[in-house]
């Protein structure tokens, strides 16, 4: 009697296909189905009532979750380009120094080990009107006024970008160093014999060798800051009067306050658009980027 | 001081002592072996009850595993997951009269577990609020909390700025009695940003709780019969205009649309604000030298009133008995020790107030007695505060509604909307929410 017997590439992933089943695909899929139901966490019996695309309706119909997904994108494009600007200045600085470099390089990635509930807590202080930080600075400069750092949109929306900015502008600088060292040093010689400026030799060589970094550092801070949670929640709570409410503060008030757990899973198959969209825009700019150094499409 | 923190300290271990007399005098049950689950409110002012739990053990043979002890708003959190989950097997929750509604189904009715002359002893308004559609949810600890009006008396006390007050607003200073007057002084008193008239919370359930006060201080209500919101009426937007009018004054820190407790709290013991109506949790807080740059200059007042009441939005902290409990009869007994009269004592003693009659008039009596006229003069303003008590409408809804509502309120603060404005887009998001959930 012969046994079907089950070809052994599918029994030597088995284990991984079970433990990705289990921690990804089942709260995946439940998650999703419970997008479709007005699942409430105190009343259980509620995940098994099917309401069809109700939740997305509700949610397609809501100017506050557009409104929210909206300075969600303002936020990540803020906080994701000065990131890359200050994150490049500081490679390129680091890259220049010849003595203590491996000190200087612990140094500038000393925020990003900061828990950013800590990071939130610290700024929060810093920036409260009454007993900030800068608002004292301000004051015994002669300058008589408590500015509203967490309460006034604009400054509310800087300070909470502020942190953010400080605690994760490293993972740029780290990564773009990495670009740094890997680069060759032929293009460069033959820049600086064919009498090319440094801006020039910045401009024309080092950065289009830079730029498949950023793009890397760039996706996965852009899948970061989409889910900016933390930092937000402790400095404002998405306050006031919704003025710094971002996806992630809108959703778990929902889903854990609220306890509407269907809405809020809802509101997350909605904002995967926004990681979607970034994500594949960068991987084309990386693509296009590693053509241009000749790294192939 | 010195003094009264070692009569403090008699009357504490006095009660102690009467209350491990008593713990083995009354009859706790015997639960030899049983282990009780419980899932209590964590933080100091709550710990000192739990230090008795030993003597509930010794007299029954029990034990008593706390397998979670958290802010009540963690706590709040894990239960919901809990219910979400199925496991609630454990015996004892931490409650609040605000919280309750919310947990359908998850605890038992204790009115028929529980003397009925044991439930007669509490103060009927606390066992009212513990009631959710006709089922007793929880026995209340002393923990109860109104807020009354602390001030600063240095206030009162300078004849020039009595004269200029008189001048300006046409009446006398005094301590206020009404929430106009609180605004008149309010916007009279201070001096951004060095000093303020007053503050208050500006978000979260807090704030809507404040508004909520305000508005049946008003003569309005939050929701009627039928749930339906009514909190956009002119008794609604006549509460409101008062926060909003203090905002524009500049009479309130800039920042007060982020401020719960504990920024206020610390914001008054900076001795930088006039006017606070605060719960009785603070009052030694404040009159304490070590914690508070106000000691020795505080007031305490009965709560001021609006067009037509007192503000009086109140709650307590309870103990309840899961449904899923597997022995029901010793975690009643461990909630009906923790409840107790002797229970009651011993927690009250280090300020909270209690929800027994008995206790109140022990704690008012002693206070009298004692040689801390402070003590006597706050717990004298509490139980006339209390006598205006009120709880929030006891619906599963009730958070839910101040999520919706407090960013409203905060844009009409801030100016992005009018007060009409913001209330009737608040009011449409919980009509909404109402029709929902089935009310209408």
């Amino acid at each position: 009697m012969t046994r079907r017997r089950l070809p052994e590439w599918f029994l030597l992933l088995l284990p991984a296909i079970i433990v990705i089943a289990a921690v990804v695909l089942i709260p995946l899929i439940f998650s999703l189905y419970s997008s479709f139901t007005p699942y409430k966490l105190t009343r259980p019996s509620t995940l098994w009532k099917w309401v069809g695309t109700y939740n997305y309706e509700k949610i397609l119909t809501d100017a506050k979750f557009w409104a929210a997904f909206g300075r969600t994108v303002l936020f990540l494009t803020i906080a994701l380009n000065l990131e890359m600007l200050l994150g490049l200045g500081i490679a390129v600085m680091v890259n220049k120094v010849t003595w203590g470099q491996r000190t200087l390089r612990t140094i500038v990635m000393f925020p990003m080990m900061f828990s950013p509930i800590l990071v939130g807590f610290q700024f929060k202080f810093i920036f409260n009107d009454n007993i900030g930080l800068v608002n004292n600075a301000l004051q015994s400069m002669g300058f008589n006024a408590a500015l509203p750092w967490l309460v006034d949109g604009k400054l509310a929306l800087f300070s909470i970008a502020f942190a953010e900015i400080w605690m994760s502008t490293s993972v740029f600088a780290i990564l773009i160093l990495a670009g740094l060292f890997a680069m060759p040093r032929d293009p460069l010689e033959a820049a600086k014999v064919d009498g090319c400026t440094p801006w020039q030799s910045f401009r024309h060589i080092t950065l289009p060798f830079l730029m498949p970094f950023i793009f890397i550092a760039m996706t996965i801070r852009s899948l970061d800051v989409a889910r900016a949670y933390d930092i937000v929640q402790i400095m404002t709570g998405g306050g006031p009067a919704r003025r710094t409410e971002l996806l992630w503060t809108l959703m778990s008030r929902t889903g854990y306050v609220d306890a509407r757990m269907g809405l809020a899973n809802a509101m997350g198959y909605v904002s995967i658009i926004l990681s979607v969209v970034f994500t594949i825009y960068f991987f084309r700019k990386l693509t296009a980027a590693r053509a241009q150094i000749g790294m192939g499409g | 001081m010195i003094k009264s923190n070692t009569l403090r300290a008699l009357l504490a271990s006095t009660a102690v002592f009467a209350v491990s007399e008593s713990a083995l005098a009354s009859d706790w049950g015997s639960f030899d072996g049983v282990t009780i689950e419980a899932k209590l409110i964590g933080g100091q002012q709550y710990e000192g009850l739990y230090g008795r739990i030993a003597e509930w053990e010794a007299a029954t043979g029990a034990k008593v595993d706390i397998i979670s002890k958290k802010s009540h708003f963690e706590i709040d959190k894990e239960i919901k997951s809990d219910m979400a989950a199925g496991t609630t097997s454990w015996c004892v929750g931490s409650n609040h009269s605000s919280f309750a509604p919310q947990y359908e189904g998850l605890y038992a009715d204790l009115s028929g577990l529980v003397a009925a002359e044991t439930i007669a002893e509490f103060v009927p308004g606390n066992i009212g609020a513990s009631t959710v559609d006709g089922q007793l949810l929880m026995l209340p600890r002393a923990q109860f909390d109104v807020s009354v009006l602390y001030y600063l008396k240095s206030n009162y006390e300078d004849a020039d700025k009595a004269a200029a007050f008189q001048a300006e607003y046409g009446y006398e200073l005094a301590v206020p009695d009404t929430w106009d007057q609180v605004k008149d002084q309010a916007i009279f008193f201070s001096d951004p940003p060095n000093f303020y008239g007053t503050q208050y919370a500006g978000k979260d359930e807090a704030i809507v709780g404040r508004f909520y006060e305000m508005v049946v201080a008003e003569g309005g209500n939050y929701l009627d019969g039928d749930k339906k919101p009514i909190f956009n009426s002119d008794a609604g937007q006549r509460a409101l205009q008062w926060f909003v009018d203090l905002y524009d004054a500049k009479a309130v820190p800039a920042g007060t649309t982020s401020y719960v407790w504990d920024d206020l709290g610390q914001g008054f013991a900076s001795g930088t604000v006039a006017l606070n109506l605060d719960w009785p949790g603070w009052a030694g807080f404040f009159n304490d030298p070590e914690s508070s740059k106000a000691a020795g200059n505080v007031g305490v007042a009965v709560q001021p009133m609006g067009s037509v009441t007192r503000t009086g939005w109140s709650g307590h902290h309870g103990f309840s008995v899961t449904n899923d409990c597997a022995n029901q009869e010793a975690a009643v007994s461990l909630v009906n020790f923790l409840t107790s009269e002797d229970s009651q004592l011993a927690e009250s003693a280090g300020g909270s107030l209690p929800t027994r009659s008995a206790v109140w008039e022990a704690n008012v009596a002693a206070a009298q007695a004692g040689d801390d006229p402070f003590r006597a003069e706050s717990l004298a303003a509490f139980a006339k505060g209390a006598e205006f008590a009120f709880a929030v409408p006891a619906i599963p809804e009730w958070g839910e509604t101040t999520n919706i509502v407090f960013p409203e309120l905060q844009a009409a603060i801030l100016g992005d909307k009018t007060v009409q404005e913001a209330l009737d887009d608040a009011a449409e998001a919980v009509d909404e929410l109402m029709r929902e959930s089935g009310y209408y």
